[in-house]
């Protein structure tokens, strides 16, 4: 098997065809995609993502340097091929699986023309960005709740680490990230070697033999097959596979050792079930007494023929730390009491308030008159004055313009009637119109004058460093998650543990 | 790590008053606990984190007192509060002493139901012991501080006439005062940055936990030792390999969280001991019950070398050499403050060669990133030959070596971070973000991640605005725009002198930046007392950037050139528009 490198733990410097590149259009518009330049598909260029911001080939981003900003290119959308079925969402994953053979030899990829607008940027792939792309089974653990979990479960690279509800894995992914430290069948680099040469070289003593480290591992429990069997292959593809265990099981009943019966030996475990409660029994370190099960489970339980075999999944030798991940009180209360029961300490219940704040330039003034953003009222009260003079004014104006039309219609009447002859009439006309322009010059500004105004300075004008910077919480608020309890297993220490502690240590003061 | 409290190891110690006290653990020292007693070390070393300890009273003929483990379900049995079982219904709902007034339930025949607190009287003298009599009780010290207790609500006139709930209360209240018990709990980053909050909390820029998993996330920080360093398209620049760039003013504590996170905070040693054998108590040669398996000998003895005090190291082994897996922290001063550092057995001053931050932690100052030529310690001292070296005093030839190996660290680290492609920066600072971003953010690689934490929102927004869309919009304009129109001449005719007031940062280098927060808030749960804690502590709330490299499209001024002239021409009749087309990405 050729060595795994994941592109979540070492994307490289170029985005790889076969690995996950994530799309990236708009801050949390993110479109997973397993480059796939040669992939089948209806389209002339190959495989193609499909965006409201241009269409993007797999045949631009493989080989790109991670974080470029690609052109969309110039797809023809319309008149794919009939005879086959057409594909709808270019991120499903599960329909690109099959294409690798007979189909890809046989047609050519059109080189993809460049489009005249429309971009993205090419990124690899984080757990943060995977849980904001992910395709979503269930509810999704997100980066607030789950980087707290993570810091507060002091999950360390080498650590086991039991998750039972993978759901859609986001929390899978970012504790690989945690445990992570090297893997068999992961590629060993020549720099890391150097280390570990020169480290041997330099010390100058015997070589040590080299040390039998322990690696990482998630060991992520799933009891809905479907959910299970996509998470594992998800895992597969992100290259992931020799760090998490994925099972299908449903831990209540069956606990959280392995398939083979052995221990996970987990330093710390997340539980993200309806009902964690129900697990606890399965997670101590000598089987529990059956009293304490039915009185945690409510319900006489078959705990009968495991406990001769038990095997515990925790570490032996480190105190496990756990976290639950329930929405509603009444889980937390009962999770919090099995807890107690089963002798877990330093219980806390904590509840994570995230916010993601926006912050934009507010634009106030007169001169905001029609423009995009700003707010058109007055900025301030020399302003407000400033604008009522001019309305004032004009309006003065307007009026003694009326009551001279109105004098004017009147003097002409009466002129008719009087039967006066056209010459004078001219004669009024004229002026007439030469008080109406001289009016006209001191005017204030119409409406008209102002937008028009106001549209010309916009294009002069450097918004961008102007109005007031003020920042507030983005409209879509997160107001609850769930609740997170926390608590530590000690280790076992019997009565022997402490008689060889005492003789290695003394006790000190005789 | 945090198998067992091994010698030398800090630990904190919480005290029923809730209080962290950080000691070291030496062997054969006596720990002084204040008020709650005096015990010694040995009685702790060894044995397993997270139990509480109850001092016992005194025997005769011994100075300090012996230590008992409370078992979890004496623990939570005060909790609790009345006991583990859960009591019938009508003594358990009640509620709780804050409620405020409430009113009797009483049954049908007259009996009281439940019991409320209409009756309290808020009276001092109704404790009939006086101060002297608990103090004589305290020097008497007998069974742990429980008889204290037990005669001061002897002595309470009124305990009958309290609610279970307001008795559970006042017994906790009085055992935090007077039980003499500790919790040994493991120092780490979280439970440091819990201690240091508590009464110095602008040394870290009150930096919470939350913030800390936060910092750890969004750097995408993680064990990076298998990472590859690959050459970019450049020939010259670096990528990759698992090296992050550490902007840190708050002493060393978002180091420790990110070297936490890749595997570097603790010393091997320790780490490779609890996974392989963990039977050190058998290994120990005045032992002879059990037969210790074959590694276990070997690996004992390393690890008792490695904590006696440091021994000068004779086969020099280069400070921050490593390739892989490492932090390059920039400090302002001379030298970098990484106080918190000490805590996990790293002295910056005199670091030990065994730490695994003694290889994977850089660190250069401002002055060597930005002005090599200028830092006398990247000037190559002068060479000598093999004779010159022999006919020098050893002194002087120590020096010169000493000289040399400074030499080399400090170019090493410089031209290496000089070519960049880290894989995310991280910068907590109370310097100008601006001033640090410019600067560094260039070093990032494509798609690396950029983190930036201070406690106050005010810089992080305005570093934001440098970023906006229409800033970056602006800054396109004035690049690539001499042939554009309108518009972007007024912007030409300021000037350079105007370039860095407006333009701090190049806005094209960063994707998607933006700013959040979170605060973890804290619940009591307790049967039928389950609520948010009603008090906690304020202070700053702490706010993170974050936002991700990008390789703006190369040749820009081409590329728009053919392709511009329509968007340009859109741009005059629509320029709402056309900013959501440029720029598909939103500030």
């Amino acid at each position: 098997m050729a060595p795994v490198i994941s592109p979540f733990l070492d994307p490289g410097t170029h985005a790889a065809a076969h690995s996950l590149g994530i799309v990236q259009l708009r801050r949390d518009h993110l479109i997973p995609a397993v480059l796939a330049p040669n992939g089948d598909s209806d389209y002339a260029e190959g495989k193609v993502e499909n965006t409201r911001f241009g269409s993007f080939p797999h045949s631009t981003l493989v080989d790109q340097p991670w974080g470029t900003q690609v052109l969309a290119s110039v797809v023809d959308t319309g008149s794919r091929g009939k005879s086959k079925k057409r594909k709808r969402d270019g991120k499903d994953e599960g329909a690109e699986t099959p294409t690798t053979d007979a189909t890809e030899t046989k047609r050519d990829i059109v080189k993809a023309a460049t489009a005249s607008s429309g971009f993205a940027h090419l990124i690899p792939p984080t757990p943060e960005t995977w849980t904001l792309s992910l395709p979503h089974r269930t509810q999704v653990v997100y980066t607030p709740d789950y980087s707290y979990i993570l810091q507060r479960l002091r999950v360390r690279p080498g650590d086991h680490l039991i998750e039972a509800g993978a759901g859609s894995g986001s929390f899978t992914h970012a504790a690989v990230r945690c445990v992570y430290n090297g893997a068999p069948g992961m590629e060993v680099t020549s720099y890391a070697a150097a280390d570990v040469v020169e480290e041997v070289n330099a010390v100058g003593y015997a070589p040590k033999k080299p040390k039998r480290t322990r690696h990482g591992g998630v060991y992520s429990f799933e009891y809905h097959e479907p959910r299970a069997r996509q998470l594992a292959h998800e895992i597969t593809e992100h290259g992931l596979d020799p760090v998490v265990t994925v099972t299908h099981r449903d831990v209540y009943g069956n606990g959280f050792n392995l398939d083979d019966g052995t221990s996970p030996e987990a330093d710390a475990v997340f539980l993200d079930l309806p009902a964690p409660w129900q697990a606890l029994k399965h997670l101590t370190r000598t089987p529990p007494p059956t009293a304490t099960v039915q009185a945690v489970s409510g319900s006489p339980a078959d705990v009968s023929s495991d406990s001769r075999t038990f095997v515990s999944p925790l570490n032996p030798k480190k105190a496990v730390r756990i976290c639950t991940f329930s929405p509603c009180i009444e889980q937390v209360t009962k999770t919090v009491a099995a807890l107690r029961t089963f002798g877990w300490l330093e219980i806390d219940m904590v509840e994570i308030q995230a916010k993601r704040l926006e912050v934009r330039r507010e634009r106030v003034g007169l001169a905001e008159e029609g423009l995009r953003g700003g707010n058109a009222s007055a900025a301030s009260v020399a302003e407000a004055v400033q604008r009522l003079r001019d309305v004032e004014g004009r309006a003065a104006v307007f009026h003694s313009l009326q009551k001279e039309k109105q004098e004017e219609v009147v003097r002409r009447a009466e002129a008719r009637k009087r039967g006066k002859n056209a010459s004078v009439e001219g004669e009024n006309g004229e002026t007439v119109v030469k008080k109406e322009k001289v009016s006209k010059e001191g005017l204030p500004p119409s409406k008209h004058d102002r937008l028009d105004k106001a549209k010309k300075d916009a294009e002069t004008r450097a918004l961008y460093k102007e109005g007031r910077l003020v920042h507030r919480t983005e409209p879509e608020l997160k107001t609850h998650t769930s609740y997170l309890v926390f608590a530590v297993l000690p280790r076992q220490w019997t009565a022997e543990d402490e008689e060889k502690a005492r003789k290695k240590y003394g006790s000190g003061g005789r | 790590m945090h198998s067992h409290i091994r010698p030398h190891t800090h630990v904190a110690l919480r005290l029923p008053s809730g209080i962290l006290k950080i000691v070291e653990l030496k062997p054969n020292t006596n720990i002084f606990l204040g008020k709650f007693g005096t015990f010694n070390s040995n009685l702790l070393l060894g044995r397993p984190y997270y139990n509480t300890y109850e001092l016992l009273d005194k025997d005769d003929g011994k100075k300090t007192a012996e230590l008992r483990v409370v078992p979890a379900a004496e623990l939570h049995a005060e909790a609790v509060g009345d006991g583990h079982a859960p009591p019938p219904a009508a003594e358990e709902a009640d509620e709780s002493a804050e409620g405020g007034a409430g009113f009797d339930i009483v049954g049908a025949d007259g009996e009281v139901i439940m019991r409320n607190n209409r009756l309290t009287v808020d009276d001092a003298t109704r404790q009939t012991l006086t101060m002297e009599e608990i103090e004589e009780l305290k020097k008497a010290g007998t069974g742990s501080g429980k008889e204290i207790i037990a005669k001061i609500m002897a002595s309470h006139q009124a305990i009958s006439e309290k609610t279970a709930f307001s008795l559970a209360k006042y017994t906790l209240r009085k055992s935090r005062k007077f039980l003499r018990r500790f919790t040994a709990l493991p120092l780490d980053v979280g439970k440091l940055a819990e201690h240091i909050l508590e009464k110095e909390a602008y040394r870290i820029m009150e930096l919470r936990e939350e913030s800390l998993g936060l910092i750890s996330s969004w750097s995408n920080v993680h064990y990076g030792a298998t990472s590859r360093v690959l050459t970019a398209e450049d020939g010259v620049s670096q990528i990759g390999g698992g090296r992050w760039l550490v902007v840190d003013d708050t002493g060393g504590l978002v180091v420790a969280a990110l070297a936490e996170k890749m595997g570097l905070l603790y010393p091997t040693e320790e780490s490779d001991d609890t996974s392989d054998e963990d039977e050190e108590p058998t290994a120990s040669p005045s032992n002879d019950q059990q037969t210790p398996t074959d590694t276990a000998m070997p690996d004992a003895d390393p690890t008792d070398a490695s904590n006696r005090p440091r021994k000068p190291p004779r086969p020099h082994i280069p400070q921050m050499s490593a390739y892989t897996n490492t932090l390059t922290i920039l400090h302002p001063n001379n030298q970098p403050n990484l106080a918190c550092l000490k805590y996990f057995g790293y002295d910056v001053g005199q670091p030990s060669t065994a730490h695994p931050l003694y290889k994977h932690l850089k660190s250069l100052s401002w002055l060597s990133l930005i002005a090599p030529e200028d830092d006398p310690s990247y000037i190559e001292p002068e060479l000598l030959s093999a004779t010159e070296l022999e006919n020098m005093k050893s002194s002087k030839r120590g020096n010169y070596y000493k000289k040399r190996r400074r030499w080399e660290k400090t170019k090493r680290v410089v031209d290496e971070t000089k070519r960049g492609g880290f894989d995310g920066l991280v910068v907590a600072t109370s310097m100008d973000v601006k001033g640090v971003l410019k600067e560094l953010v260039p070093l990032v690689r494509g798609g690396g991640k950029v983190v930036v934490y201070h406690q106050n929102v005010e810089p992080l927004v305005k570093l934001v605005d440098c970023y906006s869309k229409e800033r970056r919009a602006a800054f396109i304009a004035r690049e690539f725009g001499e042939s554009g129109q309108n518009g972007k001449r007024a912007l030409e005719e300021n000037g350079d002198a105007d370039e860095d007031e407006d333009f701090p940062v190049n806005p094209t280098l960063l994707l998607a930046p933006s700013l959040q927060t979170a605060r973890a808030r804290q619940w009591q749960v307790l049967p039928e007392r389950t609520h948010p804690m009603m008090t906690s502590k304020g202070g700053a709330e702490g706010y993170l950037f974050t936002a991700t490299r990008v390789i703006p499209v190369e040749g820009r001024v081409e590329a728009r050139g053919h392709g511009t002239r329509k968007k340009r021409k859109t741009a005059v009749e629509t320029p709402a528009e056309t900013s959501a087309a440029e720029t598909p990405v939103e500030a």
